[in-house]
């Protein structure tokens, strides 16, 4: 595949100087916090990027009286189980309105869809409410239920299900299937790039999230991974090693995700954010 | 719309289903499927979307048992008046107006020399891409560190080099800036890919047309590819004003609260304060009323403009 546009060289110069700069301010601002969460205390300010002298002394206090491991299964266990959740509940609704012809089902696509306009800031005074009513606060549940459904991935999915050829559902009802079974076995083998897309794209705003976790959290044993790295911040700035390594952990799993499924995600961002 | 999709079951009696079938009507099936996500919303997203819109318009009541009295429009007129009002409006002004030139027209440029440098620009891309998985409060804590005037990196390089820097985080005028800019670093790897897929979707049969016709590669940006990236152009530019102000809101609060001197807040900011901080519930319901009230105008400007753009195209 050759390239579209061939630029002048001039332009290709100053092209290359701009992006590789964009580049090294993404680059090296990571290089430094990397490297300062493996720096002794008495090195941290120095300019040098690297440690002379590695050391896992952060990640220990991190874990220990930091209470981070703490945090990180909070995250951990809070996103797997929402991501998990969101999936299925979004995969039934995309079932849902690409094989059955029902009545309404225009406008209950649209009014689905609009769900996922409706910015958090117009639901969030009420729904802290309910959390107060319903005694939520400092659960995993309140992290994890008023977030369930999640439009878009059905919008995503609806797509790709609407791609499966019909043949695959006759041959399926044929074979004496219901609905169900031929959900499982036949449509989601289908899906597996699009589902996993889906999921990577959940799990980052989920492990991401700031606004709502910071609502729900009254005291230390429920905060997420975010939370208690802002609460870092609060209690304890001038300890730079290792709030340089909570920063490393916070953002660690989302970046190997990332890499292992780096093709799936880019054409999710890249299929779902323009063609809809 | 409904070429590809596979007709609605004809259930033979012999299956489970069809036997099922003649007992309930043929809406069971997908109305069971949809029920989850569909009682989910209800719950979670449009009864508080009503519930907010009524507690705007009146003064709600902490006794449990005595009723709410409605009040109109005086939360609204409350809203208003607050002091910090009028620095949220003219900061989330400055925040929508400085954003798009950063995170609208930037990436258009660096999307188009991505593209051409064809599959040896994904390593760029990549890169670039990064900032997007990484949380905003990462981000924050990263950027207050690296201000930080004891030991930050950037005063002491910049001390280096004879530059005196103060801390921009503690300067009224500039702090907001530190936001600003650090939200549009964030989102420049994404914006990048949106426009990378609508380049993506140009014939290259017309830009060797034009080539042929003896067209610069000016007259190819400017004739052929700035006008069929019209309609992605638009999608970043709508999302960029919508979420701006949300996205914001996380580098506010941990970097300066607000502050200093109400100097990075944005209505956004405003409403939370108003109905987290002060628990002034009707007010908070109120300015959020209001803010929603703004997107709903730029949304429904977007699918008008959108759909206007789209036909002159094809």
């Amino acid at each position: 595949m050759t390239a579209p546009l061939t630029l002048a060289p001039a332009w290709r110069v100053v092209g290359h100087a701009v992006v590789a700069l964009l580049c090294l301010s993404v680059l090296v601002p990571m290089l430094v916090v990397f490297g300062t969460a493996f720096k002794p205390p008495n090195e941290v300010y120095q300019l040098q990027p690297w440690p002379s002298a590695p050391t896992l002394d952060n990640f220990a206090a991190l874990l220990g009286e930091k209470r981070f491991g703490l945090y990180l299964w909070n995250s951990v266990a809070t996103v797997t189980i929402r991501v998990v959740a969101q999936v299925v509940i979004a995969l039934l609704a995309a079932y849902a309105f690409a094989r059955w012809d029902f009545p309404f089902r225009e406008p209950l696509f649209v009014l689905v869809l609009a769900g996922m306009m409706v910015p958090p800031q117009l639901t969030m005074i009420p729904l802290y409410m309910l959390m107060a009513d319903l005694d939520w606060f400092d659960t995993w549940a309140a992290l994890i239920i008023p977030h369930l459904a999640m439009p878009y991935a059905t919008f995503l999915l609806r797509q790709h299900l609407m791609a499966i050829p019909k043949e695959l559902y006759e041959s399926a009802r044929i074979d004496g299937a219901g609905s169900w079974r031929a959900l499982w076995d036949i449509v989601v083998p289908n899906l597996g790039p699009a589902l996993a897309a889906v999921c990577i794209v959940l799990s980052i705003d989920g492990w991401n999230e700031y606004f709502w976790p910071m609502l729900m959290s009254t005291e230390p044993s429920s905060r997420t991974v975010q939370i208690g790295l802002r609460e870092f911040v609060e209690e304890d700035f001038g300890n730079y090693g290792v709030l340089m390594a909570g920063v490393t952990l916070a953002s660690l799993p989302i970046l190997g995700l990332f890499f292992a499924f780096q093709r799936h995600i880019v054409e999710t961002f890249v299929s779902s954010g323009v063609k809809g | 719309m409904g070429a590809s999709r596979p007709e609605a079951l004809v259930l033979s009696p012999s299956t489970e289903e069809g036997r099922r079938a003649r007992r309930f009507p043929p809406w069971t099936a997908p109305a069971l499927y949809l029920a989850p996500m569909v009682v989910l919303l209800a719950l979670f997203t449009y009864w508080p979307l009503i519930h907010t819109v009524w507690l705007s318009v009146v003064k709600w009541s902490l006794v449990p048992g005595r009723p709410s009295v409605f009040v109109g429009a005086d939360n609204f007129a409350a809203v208003v008046a607050s002091p910090l009002f009028e620095a949220a409006a003219w900061n989330t002004a400055l925040y929508l107006v400085a954003s798009i030139p950063l995170k609208v027209i930037l990436p258009i440029p660096i999307a188009v020399f991505l593209w051409s440098l064809g599959p040896r620009g994904h390593v760029y891309r990549t890169v670039l891409f990064l900032p997007t998985l990484i949380s905003f409060v990462v981000v924050s804590v990263v950027v207050l560190w690296l201000l930080n005037p004891m030991g930050g990196h950037v005063p002491t390089l910049l001390r280096m080099v004879g530059i005196a820097m103060g801390n921009p985080l503690t300067d009224a005028h500039a702090a907001i800036w530190v936001v600003i800019g650090l939200s549009a670093w964030k989102v420049m790897g994404f914006h990048v890919l949106i426009y990378l897929a609508g380049l993506a979707s140009i014939p290259r049969d017309n830009i060797e047309a034009m080539r042929i016709d003896g067209a610069s590669d000016w007259q190819v940006l400017r004739d052929l590819i700035w006008p069929l990236l019209a309609p992605t152009t638009l999608f970043v530019l709508i999302s960029t004003i919508i979420f701006t102000l949300q996205q914001t809101f996380t580098p506010i609060d941990i970097l300066t609260e607000g502050g200093p001197q109400n100097g990075t807040t944005n209505l956004f900011y405003l409403v939370y304060q108003l109905a987290m901080r002060s628990f002034d519930v009707g007010q908070g319901a109120a300015g959020t009323v209001m803010l929603f009230a703004g997107l709903l105008v730029l949304i429904w400007a977007k699918f008008r403009l959108l759909d206007r753009r789209v036909e002159y195209d094809r």
